[in-house]
């Protein structure tokens, strides 16, 4: 038995390899188990090369994992088309279409061959059992129920369910399909030790859902009434479920014309009294810049999500990579600072959501959420999200003897001054992009430009201090350190785990709030640390490059391993720099 | 909604919209005629001054909210369009007001103009065409006639100016009109019937620049050079008629309203409120990611 299973499958696009994948991960949240689903594409908008690998156990999945232990391939071109996504290894079992014409001693991957290689005749068993190619992922899906002993009735019943609108005949078939390579796999057994195990957190109902549909969720969950945005891949999800569901909250969506008229409605929506939001990914983020400006002055509440893409410039949309850290923090030109929240997980994307608002409202400002087409766009299973842990932040407004003498942008203490909206009577102010003084009225004064300035830097300070947007894990007294963030996060907790396993001492931290940056939590962490890794998904380390330019001081070895989106970064890899650093 | 403008028993005047800040026009600007006919018709409107959410972008004309006493937002350059819809989706209750230049709303800003009329939501939005680029010292505009010579066209304008009466009245606005602040009590008229119009309402109002435009541009030609489409006997509900006499941009003056759609059709904030009235409450997605207790039938997908 073995509790963690990673399948990589590719084919073309008729192929239905990602449908198998997402019947795999229903039938496994049926089951109980933990998994995780990322799909990969071509650039076609239709046809082409498609994959998906799915990760499934019986613990909770970190990460989409390393090299695969299962690798259906329909055919050789599209499979290798994916490179290092879907890579294989000396023990990856590899099973493989018969027509493709290859013998498994010539199979087109590196020496040497994985040891277990499989032609299985999957489009003749398709046409036998259905009379149509269609069926050709049921088969597959038989195939691995059989050798690995994963969900058998849970897929079953996902099939019934799909196909029983189609016709007796049509269900039938597929449901042949599955038995044939269900009974395949029985004749030719690889035997009982790479059964997945059973699960064992059963009990309770588990969903099946994406980072983009979390977002979306989670925005309503918080009072979200307004969004504004524009198509772009990997984000146009978000605006998609919103459009389907803000209106039952009383709720508006604007598709726009461009990025900058959806943030711009947004910005709009705030200023009229309502919590609002915008999505977009990094073309998006460059345009929306000018508009972020003006909600930092303006002092006016937003969330924005910026799904990051491979970039610059168009760059690769249907790849992860955390490369926009800078855009978002440095976004829009004066003295302001943004928050940036990071999510590291699909189930976490709610939180860090939530979140959002709640510092939006609170510090009257707008917010970045950096989530990554990673977790935006993989399925993971998570569990009904528990909502008495959350607590929900609407902006300060002025009580009715404020409003006998209003002045909007009045100096406070924590440098926040209660807001009033149109249709408040007494409340009437200018918000304007344009420096203005206490009353909103336009000034070129730089005394009061400074006090402006210190007085919407200032407000932030108390975000520094939110230890709860940071993850602590491992021990206490390591001296070797690793900081993730992102779903590149739940790549570096793995690696911990496996070189705890070896006996090795480490930390790790994980920033939810990657900017601004808090100092005094990074001064702690690093205090003890003799080495320390930062681990991240962009050619730069830019995450290590901001966490350089505040803190105070760093470990004496404080190195980054970045790597260029597009270009997974297996747990594995990580566990080697560890090993590395507890040797040097 | 404010497209009923329904009777206050308050009486206001003028006096209830003019805020204390002192403008920082030009002496002789014709936009200190467009505020005085903004504060006219609002007092004719009567819709309390915290009622009214006053939206511009950049340029001399767009500091115009903070001359009024209406909750004002100063934006960014072109962005009033878009900014000013979201604030109407959201309280559509408010009574909205756009207003900046011509480079802010045919230049910059011009990819939203289109869009704001296809959507058709119940706002005046006013134009302050005096041809220049004022703020930044007189460089072309959008609406700079061809030949002109500028501080950023030495030689002359090679380019044609845009139409901007020509334009609306393409992308479909339901309410086109023209205004002089010579005109003071026309203009007033104009913006008040703009205002009451439900749906997307255009006001261009050549509004002359006594430091950087031409002088038979400014007010005391305008009331020589001024043409009332009223008086001409023009059918206002004529949209083709309206586009004819909208060619004349920049030749004849024509003032009063080219086009008033006879049969406004639903606005976009109507909309919006009929379907939140239809969907209110129905299949929430959202509880299902909450309810915790087991469906069976729930999430089982399967390939296809």
């Amino acid at each position: 038995m073995v509790d963690d299973l990673i399948i990589g499958m590719a084919g073309s696009g008729g192929d239905g390899i990602v449908s198998a994948g997402e019947s795999l991960i229903g039938a496994a949240a049926a089951d109980g188990y933990f998994a995780i689903l990322t799909k990969s594409f071509g650039s076609q908008i239709r046809g082409g090369e498609s994959s998906c690998r799915l990760r499934v156990s019986a613990r909770p999945v970190l990460n989409p994992g390393g090299t695969l232990d299962v690798a259906v391939v329909l055919n050789w071109e599209d499979f290798l088309r994916f490179g290092g996504e879907l890579p294989v290894g000396p023990d990856t079992v590899v099973i493989y279409e018969t027509k493709t014409g290859v013998e498994p001693a010539q199979i087109p991957l590196a020496e040497p061959h994985p040891s277990i290689v499989i032609a299985v005749p999957m489009e003749a068993m398709a046409m036998s059992a259905a009379g149509t190619l269609q069926a050709k992922n049921n088969v597959v899906l038989g195939l691995l129920a059989g050798w690995f002993g994963l969900a058998r009735e849970s897929i079953l019943k996902g099939i019934r369910k799909k196909f029983a609108r189609k016709g007796e005949a049509v269900l039938q078939g597929n449901e042949r399909a599955f038995a044939s390579g269900m009974d395949y796999a029985e004749k030719h057994p690889l035997g009982s030790a790479r059964h997945l195990s059973p699960s064992v957190h059963t009990a309770g109902r588990h969903l099946v859902t994406d980072g983009n549909e979390m977002c979306g969720a989670a925005a309503l969950f918080a009072g979200c009434k307004f969004f504004g945005g524009y198509p772009i891949t990997p984000a146009t999800e978000i605006m998609q479920y919103l459009g389907r569901e803000i209106w039952k909250y009383g709720g508006s969506l604007l598709q726009a014309e461009d990025e900058i008229a959806g943030i711009g409605a947004a910005v709009g929506a705030s200023f009229a009294g309502v919590k609002s939001m915008t999505a977009t990914s990094g073309p998006g983020l460059s345009l929306k810049t000018e508009v972020l400006g003006l909600a930092s002055v303006a002092e006016l509440p937003l969330v924005c999500v910026n799904v990051q893409r491979g970039g610059p410039s168009t760059g690769m949309p249907t790849k992860p990579e955390q490369a926009d850290l800078f855009a978002a923090a440095f976004s829009a030109h004066g003295d302001t600072v943004r928050p940036v929240l990071a999510p590291v997980s699909v189930a976490d994307m709610f939180g860090i959501t939530v979140d959002a608002f709640n510092i939006a409202e609170e510090f009257q400002t707008p917010v970045l959420v950096l989530s990554d087409q990673e977790i935006a766009q993989r399925k993971e299973i998570v569990s009904p999200v528990d909502t008495s842990t959350f607590k929900l932040v609407t902006r300060l407004e002025p009580t009715p003897q404020q409003l006998e003498n209003y002045v909007r942008f009045r100096f406070t203490e924590s440098g926040i001054s209660p807001i009033s909206h149109p249709g408040m009577k007494g409340g009437n102010y200018l918000a304007a992009g344009i420096e203005h003084n206490e009353l909103g009225a336009p000034t070129a004064s730089g005394e009061i430009h400074a006090r402006m300035n210190d007085k919407r830097l200032k407000k932030m300070d108390p975000l520094k201090q939110r230890r709860d947007l940071f993850v602590f894990e491992g021990d206490v007294d390591a001296t070797i350190g690793l900081v993730s963030w992102g779903s590149i996060a739940g790549v570096a907790l793995e690696a911990l785990h496996l070189a705890r396993a070896e006996g090795i001492k480490v930390r790790l931290l994980i920033p939810k709030l990657v900017y601004p940056v808090a100092e005094e939590i990074y001064a702690e962490f690093f205090a003890p640390l003799q080495r320390c890794l930062v681990v991240e998904q962009s050619h730069q380390g830019q995450l290590y490059r901001i966490i350089r330019m505040w803190a105070s001081s760093v470990p004496p070895q404080f190195d980054v391993l970045a790597k260029s989106g597009a270009n997974p970064i297996p747990p594995e890899e990580v566990l080697a720099k560890i090993r590395a650093m507890a040797r040097s | 909604m404010s497209t009923e403008c329904p009777l206050s028993p308050e009486v206001f005047t003028t006096k209830d919209f003019r805020s204390s800040l002192k403008p920082i026009w030009c002496p002789g600007c014709g936009d200190y005629g467009v505020v005085t006919a903004i504060y006219r018709a609002l007092t004719a409107i009567k819709r309390p001054s915290h009622e009214i959410a006053f939206i511009s972008g950049i340029g001399c004309s767009s500091r115009i909210p903070g001359y009024t006493t209406a909750y004002g937002f100063n934006t960014v350059h072109g962005r009033a369009l878009p900014i000013a819809q979201g604030i109407k989706m959201a309280n559509p209750e408010l009574l909205v007001l756009v207003a900046g230049g011509d480079g802010d709303g045919f230049s910059i800003g011009g990819g939203h103009v289109p869009h704001a009329i296809r959507r058709n939501p119940d706002l005046t939005y006013i134009v302050m065409d005096n041809q220049i680029y004022g703020l930044t010292k007189g460089q072309l505009s959008p609406t700079s006639p061809r030949g002109l010579k500028t501080a950023s066209s030495a030689y002359g304008s090679m380019e044609d100016p845009v139409n901007p009466l020509l334009y609306v009245l393409a992308y479909g606005a339901g309410f086109v009109a023209q205004g002089v602040p010579a005109d003071m009590e026309g203009l007033a008229k104009i913006i008040e019937e703009a205002i009451r119009y439900p749906g997307f309402a255009f006001v261009n109002i050549q509004s002359p620049c006594i430091t950087y435009g031409d002088a038979d541009t400014q007010l005391k030609t305008q009331k020589t050079r001024m043409r009332k489409l009223e008086a001409e006997g023009h059918d206002a509900s004529n949209r083709l008629r309206a586009m004819e006499l909208a060619q004349e941009y920049g030749r004849t003056l024509y003032t009063g309203v080219f086009y008033r759609n006879p049969n406004p059709p639903p606005t976009y904030d109507s909309q919006i409120r009929e379907r939140q009235q239809n969907l209110r409450g129905k299949d929430m997605a959202l509880e299902q990611l909450l309810r915790k207790e087991s469906d069976e039938e729930a999430e089982v997908p399967a390939a296809c």
